[in-house]
């Protein structure tokens, strides 16, 4: 009865909630505006808030001795979780019979693993690193633990749950990830879909000044 | 009718005397099912080729190979009874030394604990602070623990859980459970290596043998003779501590990566001293672990601020390291309550001095 629940009603009602809750504060975003400003562009605006975009996935050279372990951690973390979640061969069946109806090559067995244990080791990292650095602890609250400790959670049921042998063990995976998708309209988890439009805004900013950013 | 009477009786007469030599002979067979008790002449020795197979699978005497397609070290080997040997040797040796073990020590932590309370600040606090950790060691240190007590916790699923789980959730629902943490411990055994590796890079220039650590341990850090020993920055005991975390530690992934990896020509004894000296080493250090946590918490006032803010009182650094307290004060490394409180909250932190003494501006 509860396979059932969390494999039916509830993954609908999660579905649910992620789509529409990342659709309006999307929309929330786009909808605020800006101020018209009717300056002559020094820049391409366009240019600018592509390079802007690109140039942030590299941290600038004033700051990197301070924050490497950081970035490395973080680099370890994001791209970890993104294979694992596009990759995983459990993952491309599932979203090719249950959503999208293809599928692509996932990654073989040895390849899960590796990543998983990058992705496990950047994100201990990263969340320690939240809890005894001084400013990321002060400038954390409880939706970055909340956000971080989920994650983990799904992301450990997960593997947990290689074996497929236990319905068990999968429907607890299933269940930690619909809480997942439920919380991430609702957080700073919605960073996956905000931080492109944040670089490229700021970048088209700033461009239009003439301002580095 | 009549006169086919006797005929009949003829035929019944010839087919019981047929019946009658058949069950004689039967008898006479060396395939009779029942003993002849006292009788005159001993049984042939009846051999079952059921039981002469499982003999010769069972392997009593040494293991012997047959033939297989099969590609793989013992492939051709079907029962071997090392197997019962190992099975033996954990359910009735490993498993309960492992629970005297940690109710041992947990005993030893415990009455001690009652009795001395732990070993408080003899002078108080100053106020004043040495940095005893960067950030960069206590997050190393932290990552450590954290890998080893997931690995602690499944492995002694793993280890004791048949014995410890089954009676009180069943088989059904430890079956989920074992899995659930053969899964985890095989995927964090890495990263606790990963661990192991920093930790030795960062700490093992602290950690070599040095003048007083003899005198350390025979005043067994100060409980002896009441007059706590001098050391430096690590006094002998965490040196001790941080030379079996390595030396176990290693021989817990070297071990680990045999059992995880059984394809690289690994043989069966191989195999098994590994899976010993892995249940073996791993119960140490978990043994080893209930003293260095409480001795980091409970056990010792104001240790634990040294991995969580990284600084230490001054006070506590001079009772438990003087040698590295007064290279510090020497160094003028040290750093007034208020310069703290001003320098974190310049980093953006409020309350991060640990039990600050009480200032004109707190009170």
């Amino acid at each position: 009865m509860i396979t059932a629940f969390i494999e039916g009603p509830l993954w609908y009602f999660a579905l649910l909630v992620f789509l529409i809750g990342v659709a309006w504060r999307m929309f929330a975003i786009v909808r605020s505006g800006s101020k018209p400003d009717f300056s002559v562009p020094r820049r391409s605006v366009a240019v600018s808030a592509v390079m802007t975009s690109l140039r942030r996935f590299v941290p600038r050279h004033e700051m990197s001795p301070r924050i490497r372990l950081h970035v490395v951690a973080g680099y370890m973390f994001h791209l970890g979780l993104f294979a694992l979640l596009l990759f995983a061969a459990p993952h491309v069946l599932f979203l090719q019979e249950n959503l999208l109806g293809f599928g692509w090559t996932p990654m073989p067995y040895w390849a899960f693993i590796l990543v998983s244990q990058i992705a496990f080791a950047g994100l201990l990292i990263l969340w320690l690193h939240r809890l005894l650095n001084p400013v990321t602890r002060l400038i954390s609250d409880a939706d970055d633990h909340v956000a971080a400790v989920l994650t983990f959670v799904v992301m450990l049921t997960g593997c947990l749950a290689l074996m497929e042998a236990f319905t068990g063990l999968r429907v607890l995976h299933r269940f930690t990830v619909e809480l997942l998708m439920i919380y991430f309209p609702f957080s700073r988890l919605m960073h996956a879909f905000t931080f492109i439009p944040s670089r490229a805004y700021t970048g088209a900013l700033f461009g239009r000044r003439g301002v580095d950013a | 009718m009549n006169n086919n009477k006797p005929g009949r009786i003829r035929c019944a007469a010839a087919l019981y005397s047929v019946l009658m030599a058949l069950f004689a002979l039967m008898l006479a067979s060396p395939f009779a099912p029942q003993a002849r008790a006292g009788g005159t002449e001993p049984a042939a020795k009846v051999v079952n080729p059921g039981a002469e197979l499982w003999r010769e699978v069972r392997q009593r005497e040494a293991p012997q190979a047959g033939a297989t397609q099969v590609a793989g070290m013992d492939s051709g080997v079907l029962i071997n009874v090392r197997g019962e040997q190992w099975r033996q040797f954990r359910m009735e040796q490993l498993i309960p030394a492992t629970g005297a073990l940690m109710a041992g020590v947990l005993g030893i932590i415990l009455l001690f604990h009652l009795v001395k309370r732990g070993v408080r600040l003899e002078h108080g606090r100053s106020g004043n602070y040495l940095l005893r950790f960067k950030e960069i060691d206590r997050i190393l240190h932290w990552y450590v623990a954290t890998v080893f007590i997931f690995l602690a916790l499944t492995g002694l699923i793993l280890l004791t859980g048949r014995v410890v789980l089954i009676p009180v959730f069943g088989h059904e629902v430890f079956s989920v459970i074992a899995s659930a943490s053969k899964e985890g411990h095989n995927l964090f055994g890495p990263l606790f290596l990963l661990g192991l590796i920093g930790l030795l890079i960062r700490f093992v220039s602290k950690n070599f043998p040095a003048k007083g650590d003899l005198g350390w341990f025979l005043k067994a850090g100060g409980f002896v003779g009441g007059k706590h020993p001098s050391a430096g920055f690590f006094n002998a005991g965490e040196k001790m501590w941080f030379w079996l975390v390595i030396f176990v530690g290693l021989t817990l992934s070297a071990t680990g990566l045999i059992l995880e990896f059984p394809f690289f020509g690994q043989d069966r004894p191989m195999m098994e001293l590994s899976l010993v000296l892995h249940g073996v080493g791993a119960v140490l250090l978990i043994a080893g672990l209930f003293g260095h946590i409480y001795v980091g918490t409970a056990g010792m006032e104001a240790s634990l601020e040294s991995m969580t803010s990284g600084y230490v009182d001054v006070n506590w650094a001079r009772q438990h390291h003087d040698q590295w307290a007064e290279a510090c004060e020497a160094e003028g490394a040290v750093i007034a309550g208020e310069d703290l409180k001003k320098k974190q909250q310049l980093r953006g932190t409020k309350n991060r001095v640990p039990n600050r003494p009480a200032t004109e501006e707190g009170q």
